[in-house]
């Protein structure tokens, strides 16, 4: 009698065990019911379900998931090439069609890699390099994001977000890049080497220019002022002297025998003159 | 010998005596140790998320907790006040010892340049719920989405202003668009701050990066040169004219002071003249005679019809004196 209670309980708690079942805030579950899907749980909580063998369960991630894809080089419309680095955010929004149509994780990647590579590809084929890595970039992943979302919905996927994480040159590129950087730079150093030597001989020259004209402009009103007092030297001299010439003559004259005869003077003076007259007789 | 068995998550040893008291008593302490499974911690860091069949049901501030216990309800304690910190371009590796990683702080700028740009991220837990159910790797998923956004900004804007003016609204822009793309995913996390570290060319090209600031400098060098130039010539200049001048006028007022001076002299002799002519005229002329024959050597000509000056010129040569 024991033992028959005693198994019975055993039973129930596998009944219950095998039936009862919870769904995390993480993850969705397909309940199979010998092998053949029949709803799916997205709801958290507490459920039932037939036991084993009758109905299982599958239980798929519900949270947002990761793919980094492999860098790949891809060709812009202006025939560059780019190394794209990209990863993806994506999410089972179906877990049923999911499972149908990829059963598990590691083949969903691999379709979503074809998918958002091809349109990447694509999306970037029909722009320029520069615009890629520029302000339409953002732009172009949006596109991406769109396209691959609609390409992965029959997988039960949704596709969130594709970003870019970087984008590199081949490096043969990147040494042209470089090459173009060094010369833009020495271009530069140049020109302001040159531009300082503009502005010092700029400079210079000014100084040299304004030194002239204020020496010739010092000379000007020097002579003016020199004339100045030439003129009234003269006025004062004509309005005094001319009260008698004859006298100013005479003057004058024995003046400037003083100033011409010196000691070096050797005068030769005829015996006849007024001076030795008497010393003559 | 004892018996170990399993209940829940515990492990229990079941001595032998309490074995022989029968399943009742077992069943009992197996009831309450489970019971007493359900207590745990919040550190003072930390936030409780309890889950209830796997739903979430609450949250539990730091402490002594209680939660039904397993499988009922569930908890994690994810740090919530912990600030994360994320390096992009670099790792440290020791006590102020950093290892670039090129591959990450290389990116293109919007005119097609190369610069090197290194980047700390901090961030922080703001919802643990969200942060907790929503999404799966949250460094990497901060991690390529800081890259993401450093790249993407930086392409927005040219090298020169990379290197140097922009680097604070790169910054900004860079938490922005990164605040924006963990709000998408709904991950709970937020920027704390964007730091950008070092913004500077590429090793390859620094040299000529270097020569353009010294070429700066040469140019205000060769500026400040000629201004100095300039500052030592002009006023010297200006004083050589103002000597010129005061020498001019110097001149002038001599000029004017002799000529009054020679007219003083001269009217005072013409006033004495006119007191008597003749004799005034005759001493003046005498007085200098007088005076200038004094200084000069002479030669006086005896009384000859020609009186040619050659025939004389032997006998008192002047440097026979």
């Amino acid at each position: 009698m024991k033992r028959i209670i005693l198994s019975l309980i055993a039973l129930g708690v596998l009944f219950v065990y095998t039936s009862v079942f919870t769904v995390d805030e993480r993850e969705q579950v397909v309940v199979l019911q010998l092998g053949k899907p029949v709803h799916t749980i997205t709801e958290p909580g507490l459920n039932v379900k037939l036991p084993f063998p009758f109905q299982e369960l599958r239980r798929f991630d519900d949270r947002l998931l990761e793919y980094d894809s492999p860098p790949e080089e891809v060709l812009s419309r202006d025939k560059k090439s780019l190394i794209i680095d990209n990863f993806v955010r994506w999410k089972i929004i179906e877990p049923l069609t999911f499972l149908k149509t990829v059963q598990a994780i590691p083949i969903a990647l691999s379709r979503l890699d074809d998918i958002v590579y091809s349109q990447l590809r694509r999306e970037i084929g029909t722009h320029d390099m520069a615009e890629i890595i520029t302000e339409n970039r953002e732009i172009i992943l949006e596109k991406v994001t769109e396209e691959s979302k609609i390409a992965t919905a029959q997988y039960g996927i949704e596709v969130v977000d594709v970003r870019i994480k970087r984008v590199d040159l081949p490096k043969e590129n990147e040494k042209s890049i470089y090459a173009r950087m060094d010369a833009e730079r020495k271009r530069q150093a140049n020109k302001f080497r040159s531009e300082g030597e503009e502005e010092a001989q700029k400079i210079r020259a000014t100084t040299d220019k304004e030194k002239t004209i204020i020496l010739a402009e010092a000379y000007k009103v020097a002579q003016a002022t020199r004339g100045e007092g030439e003129a009234i030297a003269l006025e004062i001299y004509a309005k005094s002297f001319s009260s008698d010439p004859d006298f100013y003559e005479f003057v004058r004259t024995l003046e400037a025998y003083e100033r011409i005869i010196d000691d070096k003077t050797t005068l030769v003076l005829p015996a006849k003159s007024k001076l030795f007259e008497l010393l003559m007789n | 010998m004892a018996r170990r068995i399993i209940i829940g998550d515990q492990e229990v040893n079941i001595p032998d005596r309490l074995l022989k008291l029968g399943l009742v008593p077992l069943i009992g302490i197996g009831v309450l140790l489970w019971f007493l499974s359900g207590i745990y911690i919040v550190g003072p860091d930390e936030i409780g998320v309890v889950q209830t069949f796997g739903k979430y049901t609450r949250q539990a501030q730091s402490g002594l907790n209680y939660h039904f216990p397993f499988p009922i309800e569930t908890v994690q304690t994810p740090k919530v006040t912990e600030v994360k910190r994320i390096e992009i371009g670099f790792r440290t590796v020791g006590q102020n010892q950093y290892r670039t990683i090129s591959q990450e702080s290389l990116m293109l700028t919007g005119d097609e340049n190369i610069v090197d740009a290194e980047m700390i991220v901090q961030y922080k837990i703001k919802d643990p719920v969200a942060y907790s159910f929503n999404f799966v790797k949250p460094e990497l998923t901060v991690r390529e989405a800081s890259e993401a956004s450093l790249r993407t900004v930086v392409g927005r804007h040219n090298i020169d202003e990379a290197l140097t003016s922009g680097k604070f609204m790169i910054q900004e822009e860079t938490k922005e668009l990164l605040q924006s793309i963990l709000d998408k995913y709904d991950t709970g996390i937020i920027v704390v701050a964007v730091q950008l570290q070092d913004v500077s060319p590429p090793k390859e090209v620094i040299a000529a990066f270097k020569d353009v600031a010294s070429a700066k400098e040469d140019k205000n060098r060769m500026v400040n040169q000629a201004q100095g130039y300039r500052n030592d010539i002009i006023p010297k200049a200006r004083g050589e004219a103002q000597a010129q001048l005061r020498e001019a006028e110097g001149f002038k007022e001599a000029r004017i002071s002799r000529a009054q001076g020679d007219v003083a002299k001269f009217n005072s002799m013409l006033k004495e003249y006119r007191k008597a002519k003749a004799v005034t005229k005759t001493r003046l002329y005498l007085e200098t005679v007088e005076n200038v024959l004094s200084k000069a050597d002479k030669i006086v000509i005896p009384d000859s019809e020609d009186g040619n000056v050659l025939n004389l010129l032997n006998l008192n040569p002047k440097g026979g004196k």
